[in-house]
Parts: C-alpha cells; structure tokens; sequence
C-alpha cells in the first residue's frame, strides 16, 4: 500500500472521532448547561521529520475545543435553578475534594440541607467552601443577580460563587457538565461582576443544523477518503496486471 | 466509531423526555400535581490525548486534550414544586395548601405519606380520610351531629354540633415540610414518600412563618402548564430524530468503509 492509503486512512480516522463527538453533543442537545465539542483537527507534514522527499499531509486530530458560547436561557419557575448569564463557571466540590467548574445550574438542597448539582456536588460560595440552607428556608430561598442568597425575610445566607477558569481549553470533562481545571494552569479566581438569573436553566448551546451540516460533511469526507483508498488500489491492481503481461 | 451507541443514548434520554412529559399532560388536571421534568448531564469521556502533557523537553504542553464524550445520562427527574392555582369547590372537607408544606396521610401499614391533595372526605366512622381512604395525620374525628365543619387558615379545625351556635374543637391540623422537597419520591395516588434525600419531615403547623396556610373549600391544580410542555414535547422529537441521524450517518460510514476493496 502507497503513502496514497495511508493518508486516507488518516483522514478516516479523524472523521471517526469527529462523528463520535457530533453524536456526543447532538445526545446532549438537551443537557442543560452543555458546552458543544468540536474536534481540532491539523495537517502533520512529514519533512518535520527531516524526510523531504514526500509532498504529503497526514490529518491528525490533536484535540478537542470547547465552545464556550451562552446557551439559551429557559424558564422554569424552579427557586432553585439558577442559570448564569454572564461569564463564568460555577464551582462544585467532587467526591475527591477537589473543585470542579461547569455551568449547569439546576440545583438542589440535600437532606443536610446544602446546595447540589444533580449528581451531588456541592455547590460552592466565592471562598470555595459548601454552601448550607437552614430547614425552614429550603425552596424558599432568594438568589439576586449577583448571587447572594437570602431568605424569606432578607437575611443573607451566602453567595453562589462565580469564577474565572484561565486557560479553559486544558480542562479536562469529567462527565455530569463538570471540568476539572489544568493543574498546571492558573488558579480560577471569583468574577467580579457575577450574573445570575434565579428560575431559569442554561441549555445546551449544542445547535442543531450546524451539527447536521457536519454529519453530512464528515459523511461525505469519509466517502472521498475511501474512494481515494478505492483508487489506490484500482491503481496498483492495473500496474501489476500491464506490468505483468508477456508482450 | 462510537457514534452508534453515543446516538443510542440520546434517544434512549429522548425517550425518558417524552414519557415524562406525557405523565405530566396526562396530570393536568390532578389535584396537587407537581410538573416533573426530566434532566440530562453528559456522561464520562475517553480521553485519547491528555491536556497538559509534555510536547517537548522544553516545556510545552498541549493546550487541548482529545476527550470524546460518550453520550448523555438521566440525572433524574426534578419536581417543579411551585403553588399550584387554587379552585373554589365549595365542598368543606376539600383544603389547598397556600404556601410550603404537606399534608401528612396515615398508609394502611401505618407507615406515612405525604400528599398536596387535600381533597378530603368522611369515613363511615367520620374520620377525615384521603379519596383513597387514608386517614390523615394528627386525625380528625367528625362527629354524626356537626353541621358544617370550619377549618382556620392556621389548620384549627371546629364544628357547630346540633344548635350549638358556638364551634366545638375537633383538633388541629398540621403539615410536614421537608428540607429538599425535591428528593421526595412520588408512589402514586397524589402521595409521596420521605426519603434519605429528602431529609425527616419537619412537622410544622399551618401559618409558621415559611409554611402555607390551609385554605378551606379550596383545592390545589397541578401545576403544569400545558402550552410549555407541547413545546417541550416538540423538542423531545426534533432531538430524538436528530440523534436517529447520527445512528443514520455512522451507519452509512461504515457501509461505504465495507465497500472500500469492491
């Protein structure tokens, strides 16, 4: 097989893992707080590896970009959703202690009373630690804009923190709409001018027709990387037969 | 390609969607209803190439990692617990609560339920009873001789007996609150039950401060809005079909990949 085949298959692979993540962000079209995923893909030129001799690219697909652009926001009427407008990540305590970022607001308190995500995570204040609701308030609670929590009567309660992740891309999902932050990056800091909007939930920003027009894309790349593959080896087969030919 | 199974779990989760939606349309009219909503988070990634490893000996790193997700979960269906709106019934055993707090109903077994439903009757030994027949808890005993029976807006319950112009105490209603009314789990019949995540039942009496008032002649709607779960309903299948593509596409992919030495 010539360089020919082998730079389809590149190609083909890659298309593999980019309808992987088409799938995976058309599955979560309807998670709220999801961030849709496209692949990175990048041409890998061999006369980096001092061999000029070939004038071809292979595609490598080097990662993954998140897009971090605001879904839409939808109603609930649910005290405790909260969906955040602006920029900024909310922080939630993983089974392991450390903080993990995402942006899925839909609350709950658990039976100690404290502020979870759905899997359990604890959601935590400006100075990363849980945030409690007494008994009596529950559902009840208040949440302003800038995410300070009060209760029934006015009394503050804590503040939903809000932070800055430096260097997003590098974080690593953790499934349940949390990141974990490159350890090596910088650490996040509280955004100073927080938004909140209290009943509301933040939908996926996965859209439809642009995913669509990947499938159809990816669909059509593939065939051309295959017919290419075909050709090759229509090719050779003809080579061998003319060459082979006692004249 | 993992594309047919991540297309999988989107419509398995699409599917979980709709039937969550029809019981709430099919609940409309429910006394004491509470909206469910179902609720995705995206599950694990496979990660193929670290984010942070090493490019070089000189210290560069990859800025991006190559993780592929490989679908969507339920994370669990959230009960929407606002008021629901209240109908006049004129009927005196019928109560809505106005505000926070559950009726508590004594199950058969003699364990207890909790319910929104306040719609009450007689039973033949005049105890205050569920439509199901469940007695409620503290229980209030009806005597034969009561003309008409008034229930306060703090839960006092009084009957004028015979000609007796004055009001005899019959008992005191009180409610249960829970810390996360959203862990409750529904068992059918307008009750629900307590459990871990919902914490124990706070019982309070009608009027606290943060608890409802019990209004009389009154019942709750459920409060599901139907016009936001036809549109909801519509998203359900436009995602649903959307995922059937993707099974559609990689199932296409693999036939052209079939065919490539033909």
């Amino acid at each position: 097989m010539g360089t020919t085949s082998y730079v389809s298959i590149s190609l083909a692979t890659a298309l593999e893992r980019s309808l992987d993540l088409a799938a995976h962000n058309m599955a979560n079209a309807s998670t709220a707080g999801y961030k849709a995923q496209h692949p990175l893909l990048e041409a890998v030129d061999p006369k980096n590896s001092g061999d000029d001799t070939q004038a071809v690219s292979f595609v490598k697909d080097s990662g993954v970009y998140v897009d971090l652009s605001q879904g839409a926001l939808v109603q609930t009427g649910n005290s405790l959703d909260v969906a955040v407008t602006g920029e900024g990540w909310l922080g939630y305590l993983t089974a392991d202690g450390q903080t993990a970022y995402g942006r899925d607001g839909r609350l709950s308190v658990d039976a100690e009373g404290q502020l979870v995500n759905l899997a359990g995570n604890p959601v935590v204040d400006e100075g990363g630690a849980p945030i409690t609701l007494p008994q009596d308030v529950g559902h009840l609670v208040q949440i302003a804009q800038d995410g300070t929590l009060t209760d029934q009567t006015g009394g503050i309660l804590g503040r939903i923190g809000l932070f800055n992740v430096p260097n997003f891309d590098s974080a690593a999902p953790l499934g349940n709409g949390l990141f974990l932050p490159n350890p090596n990056a910088n650490a996040p800091t509280p955004v100073e001018n927080a938004q909140f909007a209290q009943g509301f939930i933040e939908q996926s920003n996965v859209q439809p027709v642009v995913e669509m027009i990947h499938l159809m894309d990816i669909q059509r790349a593939y065939e051309r990387a295959t017919h290419l593959m075909s050709d090759e080896n229509e090719l050779t087969k003809q080579a061998i037969q003319r060459l082979g030919r006692v004249v | 390609m993992k594309a047919l199974g991540i297309a999988a779990t989107g419509m398995l989760a699409q599917q979980t969607n709709v039937d969550v939606i029809a019981n709430n349309i099919a609940n409309a009219n429910t006394t004491g209803f509470k909206t469910g909503r179902a609720a995705f988070q995206d599950l694990i990634y496979q990660s193929q190439l670290q984010e942070g490893a090493a490019t070089s000996t000189q210290g560069t790193s990859r800025p991006v990692g190559l993780n592929v997700g490989l679908g969507v979960q339920g994370a669990g269906v959230v009960r929407l617990n606002t008021q629901g709106a209240l109908t006049q019934t004129e009927n005196q055993f019928d109560m809505a609560v106005n505000g926070r707090g559950f009726f508590v109903v004594t199950r058969p077994d003699g364990t207890q339920a909790y319910t929104r439903a306040g719609a009450f009757q007689l039973s033949s030994t005049g105890q205050l009873v569920t439509l199901d027949g469940f007695e409620i808890d503290p229980g209030i005993n009806v005597p034969n001789n009561a003309r008409s029976v008034v229930v306060s807006p703090q839960g006092v319950v009084q009957a004028f007996l015979d000609n007796d112009p004055d009001p005899t105490d019959l008992g005191q209603l009180t409610l249960a609150t829970f810390l996360n009314e959203a862990g409750m789990r529904p068992i059918g019949n307008n009750l629900l039950e307590q459990t871990t995540a919902s914490g124990a039942a706070n019982v309070v009496t009608p009027g606290d401060p943060g608890v409802g008032i019990i209004q009389q002649g009154y019942l709750e709607n459920a409060n599901v809005n139907i016009v936001a779960q036809i549109t909801d309903l519509i998203q359900a299948q436009r995602a649903y079909e959307m995922n059937s593509r993707s099974i559609e596409t990689a199932d296409q992919m693999l036939q052209t990949a079939n065919q490539i030495k033909s």
